[in-house]
């Protein structure tokens, strides 16, 4: 068990995707810098009203290095980047929104090279799916957030 | 004239514009040559008819504003284009005295297509919600990158779940057309015509097979219609604005002879005045692949395989469009108007085209060099930009869609009818606004097919979208695969004109995407946000 967004939380995402990247029979070769940009929408507790947070994922050869809160710096080459309100992404992580959907339907924008996308499907899927196989804690509230932040956690 | 630069690119419409400008931000010391007097190619606004009316000659459409990267990287506005987004985007004017209005705010259309057929009025509002997603992820991932293939965006497709996850979206719709799309998710023959005339006015014919695969996303953005203020000329004076403030230079008047190859390097141009420049790391030809191939190379320079497939397999558009352009007193007034008084507020109107079977007649006849019975679309812009014409006057925009070469007397007889078809297509608009009379019409322009081939001579065939829109002609096949990836056979020459992903219309797509490939050559570190 580990509170969303904290080092142990990415950690147990690391742990997930590499299980399940481990069960694939091709995986991309090379490396794969991805950022993830949410944006306080009011309703996550998560991220303040109007600010955002940013994470970075590394994957090396399908397996990802490293998972932590922060931005590329000057050196670093983005593959994708992922952008929307943070509840959307809460709602991923909890396993409640089917993250294939909120990119389909424009919820979480996501930017970067179709091809590869497309061509890795089973990869991109095995990433998005290890959320749902983490147990997270929520110790502002859980998603969904029907009762508004303050009520939620209660 | 200096003799060496950096980058040398071939042609200053939007395409080379934009190139330039990013290139020249990049510090690289970059011309762009325009055989022309004026930069902009299809960004042309000209005073056709009276002083004071300005007229859109080719592009008056902008349906990619704030979704094409150039347009925030090079702060296209903060260099004086200004966009405006009409309240009342399109209408259907129909034989019966009825209309049907496409509004900027969804609810609105939904109303006015529920007067025809509620639940055709839901389903287009759910296919709205749904490809207006499509539009961000597509346009953000497939559209400003290099193409992938039709197989392998079908096979991701399947592979994400797409059939099961959407109620439109569908592998299948590869193998289908535009028609049978509207006709599996429609019922009312008018919804159908209004969504089936969109589709064409983006360049997409409806009953081509295949082409359903694109439809979602133009549904997507059905209500993402621009139009410039001051004309569209503003756009490329923008452009040339951040290409010079960043030391870049555009010369006008300056026709290309030749491109000049040396051991396989392509290493500059020689001008028609027999000036020489030289390109010390790129040459970029913006312009058709005929002339870039066929007549700036020498034969030598070309694969021979190449060259034959320059002349038998580049596929143009079947057909192309037939304008007037007017100057008048009074906006029109159209009899539909006491059905949805908003139709006197549409930017661009449908005039008669009342099913799709309609559409495709005139597909058919416009295949075998005929003429249709004129029902052109009617644009007025001076609605929603007062400053295209003098105070309480309006320019007036129809559009037809036409065949290149007429079946009786090739191209060449458009000269000859270009007023008679005009007055025709005056006639057609008059019958469902009376008020266009003669008194209120101060003047008209007609413009043919052979005018856009002759003014763009890189339009071959007058095809503005400089590429058939197909399936085999999309993505990577286009404009032919081994040409596809903006690279060429010729090391430093590169294609980043309209004849590449993603297609014409004023996208800045195929500069853009050879930007990211000659960034990836020439190892640019790029300032410009990639992903």
């Amino acid at each position: 068990m580990a509170d969303v967004y904290t080092e142990e939380w990415f950690e147990a995402v690391r742990a997930a995707i590499n299980v399940r990247v481990a069960n694939l029979r091709e995986v991309p070769k090379g490396s794969i810098l991805i950022a993830v940009d949410i944006v306080g929408d009011a309703v996550s507790p998560y991220v303040e009203a109007g600010g955002e947070r940013h994470f970075l994922v590394q994957i090396d050869d399908g397996q990802c290095s490293w998972y932590r809160e922060g931005e590329p710096d000057e050196t670093q080459e983005l593959s994708f980047r992922f952008l929307g309100p943070a509840a959307a992404f809460d709602e991923v992580a909890a396993g409640l929104l089917d993250p294939i959907d909120a990119a389909l339907k424009g919820t979480i924008r996501v930017r970067g090279d179709m091809r590869f996308l497309m061509r890795q499907a089973d990869h991109v899927k095995a990433l998005l799916e290890a959320y749902r196989t983490i147990e997270t804690t929520w110790p502002r509230g859980a998603p969904p957030y029907v009762l508004g932040c303050e009520t939620a956690n209660a | 004239m200096r003799e060496t630069y950096d980058a040398i690119i071939v042609g200053a419409g939007h395409n080379g514009l934009t190139l330039g400008a990013y290139l020249a931000r990049s510090g690289l010391d970059t011309v762009v040559l325009e055989r022309r007097h004026e930069e902009g190619g299809g960004l042309s606004t000209e005073e056709l008819t009276l002083s004071g009316f300005l007229h859109n000659v080719h592009a008056n459409y902008h349906t990619f504003v704030d979704l094409a990267p150039p347009v925030r990287d090079l702060e296209i506005r903060r260099h004086g284009a200004e966009y405006v987004r009409p309240e009342v985007q399109m209408a259907s004017v129909f034989d019966d005295g009825t209309a049907l209005t496409v509004h900027a705010d969804l609810e609105r259309t939904v109303e006015s297509m529920a007067r025809f057929d509620e639940e055709d009025a839901e389903t287009f509002r759910r296919l709205h919600l749904e490809a207006h997603g499509y539009v961000d992820l597509l346009l953000g991932t497939l559209m400003y990158q290099p193409p992938m293939s039709v197989k392998e965006l079908t096979k991701a497709l399947a592979s994400f779940g797409v059939d099961e996850r959407s109620e439109f979206l569908s592998v299948k719709l590869r193998r289908e057309s535009i028609d049978e799309f509207l006709d599996q998710h429609f019922k009312h023959p008018k919804i159908k015509a209004h969504l089936a005339f969109h589709a064409a006015i983006c360049g997409y014919t409806t009953d081509v097979k295949g082409l359903a695969i694109g439809f979602p996303l133009l549904v997507g953005k059905i209500d993402n219609w621009h139009l410039c203020v001051g004309g569209s000329h503003r756009i490329a004076h923008a452009l040339w604005r951040d290409l010079a403030q960043h030391g870049g230079t555009m010369i006008s008047d300056a026709e290309v002879d030749h491109i000049v190859v040396d051991g396989n390097r392509a290493v500059g141009v020689r001008l028609s005045d027999g000036t020489e420049l030289v390109a010390r790391k790129l040459v970029a030809s913006t312009v058709d692949v005929e002339q870039t191939f066929l007549r700036f190379l020498n034969p030598g320079d070309v694969p021979p395989e190449l060259a034959e497939r320059v002349k038998t397999a580049v596929k143009h558009k079947d057909w192309t469009l037939f304008s007037v352009h007017l100057a008048m007193t009074a906006p029109p007034a159209y009899e539909a108007a006491s059905f949805d008084p908003d139709v006197d507020r549409a930017w661009v109107v449908n005039l008669g085209y009342g099913s799709p079977a309609d559409l495709d007649e005139d597909w058919r006849l416009v295949r075998s060099g005929l003429l249709p019975d004129p029902r052109p679309n009617a644009a007025v812009n001076t609605l929603y930009d007062p400053t295209d014409a003098p105070a309480g006057h309006f320019t007036g925009l129809l559009r037809q869609f036409a065949p290149f070469a007429l079946a009786d007397g090739g191209e060449g007889e458009w000269d000859s009818i270009a007023r008679w078809y005009g007055e025709r297509c005056i006639r057609a608009w008059r019958r469902y606004a009376p008020n266009i009379t003669d008194d209120v019409i101060l003047d008209w322009a007609p413009y043919t097919p052979l005018e856009i081939a002759r003014k763009m001579v890189n339009m071959v065939g007058g095809d503005w979208m400089m590429g058939e829109i197909s399936l085999d002609n999309l993505l990577d096949q286009r404009p032919l695969p081994e040409l596809s990836q903006y690279r060429t056979p010729i090391d430093a020459l590169y294609l980043a004109g309209s004849t590449q992903h993603p297609h014409g219309f004023i996208t800045f797509g195929p500069a853009y995407n050879a930007l990211q490939v000659i960034a990836d050559d020439l190892g640019l570190k790029p300032w410009w946000r990639r992903i």
